[in-house]
């Protein structure tokens, strides 16, 4: 049998670069909640589809906002 | 003098508001020395996350000042060293 087709992934355009967002604020939870999974972590580059630096700035902002009890570090599962 | 974004998370036994005074007197550390104090949000009471000291909410405050970098060091030191405090965060938003 012939094997499936390649899948051809589709590019996303980063969600921040679309805005020109330069500071993502750590304060703002609603945002942040987006980019972890229902388990508390942080869902990877290829699954949000942001560029290099601006997953690293929502990196940073969740670790800040984890800091500040604002999200969680873990969550047990359901 | 630089912009800073002081995150203040406090014991949620205390009176909600006496949380602008109280907060205000830690602040005149910075009004004499030149600093200046923008704002003073205080979110009130919110649900933690986890529980710190037991405690499973807080209440939050967000304060933007103008000021040198060893006078917010030493706010910050003060804050921490009241019991009333459970956590602080101090950021500046332009550093970039």
């Amino acid at each position: 049998m012939t094997k499936a087709p390649a899948r051809k992934p589709k590019k996303k355009v980063c969600t921040f670069c679309k805005e020109g967002v330069d500071y993502v604020d750590y304060k703002d939870t609603n945002l942040l909640r987006k980019f972890i999974s229902d388990r508390g972590k942080i869902r990877a580059r290829r699954v949000t589809g942001n560029c290099a630096q601006h997953q690293r700035d929502v990196a940073t902002a969740i670790k800040n906002s984890r800091e500040m009890a604002l999200l969680p570090y873990t969550n047990v599962a359901r | 003098m630089r912009h800073y974004e002081l995150m203040v998370l406090l014991d949620p036994d205390i009176e909600e508001r006496t949380v602008e005074p109280s907060l205000d007197q830690f602040l005149n550390v910075v009004r004499q020395d030149g600093g200046t104090v923008q704002k003073i949000d205080v979110w009130g009471r919110r649900r933690l996350a986890y529980e710190i000291r037991k405690k499973s909410e807080g209440i939050y405050a967000v304060i933007d000042l103008v000021a040198n970098p060893q006078t917010v060091k030493e706010l910050d030191r003060q804050l921490n060293l009241n019991e009333n405090v459970l956590r602080t965060k101090l950021i500046r938003p332009d550093a970039r």
